[in-house]
């Protein structure tokens, strides 16, 4: 069983820091790859995967497995992420609850579905397809949203909660995401938290985001913001020691930084997990 | 269609700023007690633009140098709405603007501008293209003699090759030095044929122009003519079949040393 002590911080891979990774072993404990940065044939990209990997462990995050679109499942794109997979040999293999697209054409965005029973049915149906033909559980995050449907008759957690039985898959919980969709939506984040069944939980994802008043942005630009931390604590009193990591995909900091910000969680980590509330 | 099919396909078209939708859409999503659902649906169609045009602005630099961010930005929407991504990876998605400039009012009144996106497009595709071990003089010089009478080469798979009109990689290398919306891009007085290549797996594409001769001697051997070949092909140009010679022998040294060469064969 993982303990606090030997629970796993990432960061995400980005081509800013390569040499500075390379050049300062240690102090990250793994790194995440966006699988679609590496689906390509050679060169600089797959270089820098291959020295960083031979000394971290690695997990692959997928933005365009579209795992809600009425399309039928891209099959080159699963064959392409199979072969990486069997390259990275990842410890997780994930993407996101949400379509990315209609009709073959790509929106390059991830899209809230909408939680109804039909798309539950076509969502668990083709979880187990995907993990079929790559051989393993992937794990599905929860997305931030900024519309909801009238359509929808469960809520997001109901929804995940659900899915992921049915399925047999695991969740990437973004605490970010239900606070940025929490205060989207209108609903109470610690609910989200108490529905999802603590066993599928097998990695968490932090960012910050950007507040426009009426609503947030999932911009992944910012620092982690208070709010978010401390909806991490209770996170990890429900879920315990899960690998976590942050995120950062635009105005990408120093490296230095994301070490600083990510030694944030390892300190709420040591706080929340060795208090006497972790038992109760 | 199913329901959930039937609202994808309005969400796409919503993000796609097709009107007839717009109404479809609106009436499936609620509004907030903070914001109304016009302004929580306008995030999604604003990012699809600007990750598309994002994703433009990193593949051509040039170009948006060449237009400035202004003029960069309409003709990036004009694309978007002509040639939607259809590819799991935003790094495809630029793959048909140098057809689209050249064929599409108003930007095919400036030519240059396809010929810097056909550049561009080149390097890029020589950055990822598949990594291979180029062939070493020493190992091409340790064919035996009767090899040369039938020895044909492959070439690295980052190898392009391109004809342009203006003078774009000259412009492209100045990309940085002008203010956006200032790079000029003069024509030649006639085409010249550039090579683009990768010469080892972590490294930028490279870029040359190159003389007439190698442009046939090149062409030749990478459709598959044998070294002979190639020489009679040079003897147009050389006058000589002792000079072509000399020439082809030349230039194998030339790609040797640039890693272009993938592999020899022969009978």
């Amino acid at each position: 069983m993982t303990t606090v002590t030997d629970m796993q911080f990432g960061l995400g891979l980005r081509h800013q820091h390569y040499q500075e990774i390379a050049d300062a072993p240690g102090r990250v404990d793994w790194f995440e790859a966006l699988s679609e940065n590496y689906m390509v044939a050679g060169g600089r990209p797959l270089v820098w995967l291959d020295r960083i990997r031979r000394d971290y462990p690695m997990a692959l995050h997928g933005v365009s497995l579209s795992i809600g679109a009425s399309d039928p499942l891209d099959l080159g794109y699963l064959a392409q992420l199979k072969a990486l997979a069997a390259r990275v040999e990842p410890r997780v293999v994930s993407d996101h609850l949400c379509f990315t697209g209609h009709a073959g054409i790509n929106l390059h965005d991830l899209l809230p579905l909408p939680y109804t029973e039909e798309a539950l049915a076509h969502v668990a149906a083709r979880v187990g397809q995907v993990q079929d033909v790559l051989g393993r559980r992937i794990l599905l995050e929860n997305v931030s949203s900024y519309v909801r449907y009238a359509d929808s008759q469960l809520s997001e957690w109901e929804f995940l909660a659900v899915l992921a039985e049915r399925a047999d898959c695991d969740i990437l919980l973004d605490v970010n995401n239900i606070y940025v969709s929490a205060f989207n939506h209108e609903f109470d984040p610690h609910a989200y938290l108490a529905a999802i069944p603590p066993a599928r939980v097998k990695q968490i994802h932090l960012a910050g985001h950007s507040h426009m008043g009426t609503h947030i942005i999932d911009t992944h630009d910012h620092p982690v913001i208070d709010d978010v931390w401390t909806l991490y604590a209770e996170a990890l009193r429900r879920f315990g020691p899960v690998p976590t990591m942050i995120e950062r995909d635009d105005d990408i900091p120093p490296y230095a930084d994301l070490v600083a910000e990510l030694d944030q969680a390892r300190r709420i980590a040591q706080a929340t997990l060795m208090t006497p509330e972790k038992a109760a | 269609m199913s329901a959930l099919s039937a609202l994808q396909e309005e969400f796409a078209a919503w993000m796609r700023s097709t009107p007839e939708s717009a109404d479809a859409l609106r009436a499936r999503v609620l509004d907030t007690e903070k914001a109304d659902r016009d302004t929580l649906l306008a995030v999604y169609r604003d990012a699809y633009a600007l990750r598309l045009i994002e994703a433009l602005t990193t593949d051509f630099p040039g170009l948006l140098a060449m237009a400035g961010p202004a003029e960069f930005d309409l003709m990036a929407r004009a694309y978007i709405a002509a040639h939607p991504s259809t590819h799991p990876s935003v790094r495809w998605f630029g793959r048909n603007l140098a057809d689209f400039l050249a064929h599409t009012p108003p930007f095919s009144a400036t030519p240059a501008a396809a010929d810097m996106a056909r550049f561009e497009w080149a390097l890029g595709e020589a950055f990822d293209a598949a990594d291979a071990e180029p062939l070493t003089f020493e190992q091409l010089a340790a064919a035996p003699a009767e090899a040369w009478g039938s020895l044909r080469l492959s070439f690295v798979p980052s190898l392009r090759r391109l004809t342009l009109s203006y003078q774009v990689p000259q412009a492209f290398q100045r990309r940085d030095a002008v203010a956006p919306g200032e790079l000029e891009v003069p024509a030649e007085e006639t085409a010249v044929d550039w090579l683009i290549w990768r010469p080892m797996a972590d490294a930028d594409a490279q870029f040359r122009s190159m003389a007439p001769d190698e442009v046939v001697a090149l062409d030749a051997m990478y459709g598959g003519a044998s070294f002979p070949m190639m020489c009679a092909v040079l003897a147009e140009h050389a006058g000589s079949p002792e000079a072509a010679a000399e020439r082809a022998a030349g230039l194998l040294r030339v790609w040797l040393d640039a890693g272009l060469i993938d592999d020899a064969a022969w009978d």
